[in-house]
């Protein structure tokens, strides 16, 4: 598909580390999602993680330093490396760089770029979040569209009985789709799936996770098709669209969120929620997510991602 | 109540940084990694113990929520952790966190609110948080 001839033209290596040399990459459109990761047991080099360390602000610095144990500093600054790389990449504006990136939270405590003097008017509404696990950390990137992603190891097993946790996290429907699975090695993919939904759907609203209590809202997969909606109990059934409901006020609107779900690498689930495009809301049936999967080692080498290492599981193209 | 009757004062060191100095030499895969105190911050042997006074959990709340924390995050039985520790600095994402407070509604016998959930940023938090729960409980 399409993919295919983008993957030919966003494959570089640049292997200077001195150059400092950042690959920009254009904005994506507001149907887009940019979905960069990058993977820690990649990153080796001394100097290479010298290099991230001084990108980042005294205090993201001392988080680091914080953190118990040099894997998960080195995951925490990876990850804020990631970030303020990321976002640099899409400034057309040459005085923007990834140490000069300022970020600030919204009253709800979601982290977001604080532009500050970069732009005299209209800065880029570039939206992001950012998820991650010791073996994966990952970036999403939209315009003009509120994000959440979350990412989960696919061997990831919880200390709870599967149910136990559903019945006291989840809502009663995904309890019962969960309830139905009965090898449980299936089960648990599937309770990892609907956690990695659920977070994201969480994440891309940005107002904490009281505001969306776990219970009150339904993630489904459905396999739509125009007229019929099929509702199956899991992903498993062909299903093309992953939507949310909320069980307590079944007026809330949540047909603007769109959801796709990746399988990458074959060891990780990355689950993305975005809102839609006005246009698309009222459009017939479902819109795949148009999703471009980047792996990345920043100031190194950018790769784009796709076929059996980006495996769209539901919801994207 | 009075502010200090029946007080549990506790002092507690912070929990300590390593100060490793970086490899910047060698570019080939390194076993292991190395950070230094970039920016001149500072480690524990600068500061100042901190003198803690708290009308808050007892020590064996605390114990029990460490010991619930370590179990979840699969640490070794000897590791550092205090009331002070902070969740996020242990690696607990959330995951963890959402599993943490099941054992401890489970330990405890109370019900967790999300909205208190999100406010446990420390192990001191979540033990304060418990017998919180547990005082409403018993009243």
């Amino acid at each position: 598909m399409a993919s295919f001839t983008m993957k030919i033209h966003c494959f570089q290596r640049n292997f200077s580390f001195s150059s400092s040399a950042l690959v920009p990459v254009q904005l994506p459109s507001r149907m887009e999602t940019h979905f960069w990761y990058i993977l820690p047991d990649e990153v080796k080099s001394a100097t290479l993680l010298n290099q991230y360390l001084d990108i980042l602000s005294p205090c993201e610095k001392e988080n680091v330093l914080r953190m118990h144990g040099d894997n998960l500093k080195k995951s925490a600054l990876l990850a804020r490396a990631l970030v303020r790389t990321t976002i640099a990449r899409y400034q057309i504006n040459s005085q923007v760089s990834p140490t000069s990136l300022k970020f600030r939270k919204n009253i709800y405590g979601k982290p977001e770029v604080d532009w500050q003097n970069h732009y005299d008017r209209n800065p880029p509404p570039l939206h992001f979040n950012i998820s991650h696990t010791s073996s994966l950390i990952a970036c999403g990137v939209t315009l003009d569209s509120p994000i959440g992603i979350d990412v989960e190891e696919k061997q990831r097993t919880t200390k709870n009985n599967i149910l136990s946790f559903a019945r006291r996290y989840f809502s009663p429907h995904e309890v019962e789709s969960l309830s139905i699975i009965s090898d449980p090695e299936i089960q648990r993919l599937e309770f990892l799936k609907l956690w990695t939904l659920k977070e994201a759907y969480v994440k891309a609203l940005g107002r904490g996770f009281s505001a969306a209590p776990f219970k009150n809202f339904t993630i489904r997969f459905r396999a739509a098709t125009k007229g019929h909606l099929h509702l199956s109990g899991n992903s498993n059934s062909k299903a093309s669209e992953i939507i949310v409901e909320s069980s307590d006020d079944p007026k809330t609107l949540t047909s603007n969120w769109q959801f796709a779900l990746l399988e990458l690498t074959g060891s990780h689930y990355a689950a993305i929620c975005k809102e839609k495009d006005d246009d698309t809301v009222e459009g017939k049936g479902s819109v795949p997510m148009k999703l471009t999967v980047r792996k990345t080692i920043p100031f190194v080498e950018d790769q784009c991602i796709s076929g059996k290492d980006a495996l769209v599981l539901v919801g994207g193209l | 109540m009075a502010a200090f009757a029946g007080t549990f004062v506790s002092v507690q060191p912070r929990p300590r940084l390593l100060r490793q100095s970086l490899a910047t030499t060698s570019i080939s895969s390194l076993k292991s990694l190395s950070f230094s105190n970039r920016g001149g911050r500072l480690t524990s042997q600068h500061l100042p113990l901190r003198l803690r006074v708290s009308c808050a959990a007892k020590p064996e709340t605390v114990e029990k929520v460490c010991a619930i924390v370590k179990k979840q995050l699969a640490l070794p039985e000897d590791s550092a952790i205090t009331g002070e520790s902070k969740f996020a600095a242990l690696g607990a994402d959330s995951l963890d966190t959402v599993e943490i407070v099941m054992g401890l509604e489970e330990e405890f016998g109370i019900n967790v609110e999300e909205e208190s959930a999100q406010s446990i940023a420390t192990v001191q938090d979540a033990a304060d948080l418990i017998e919180k729960l547990i005082e409403k409980k018993d009243a």
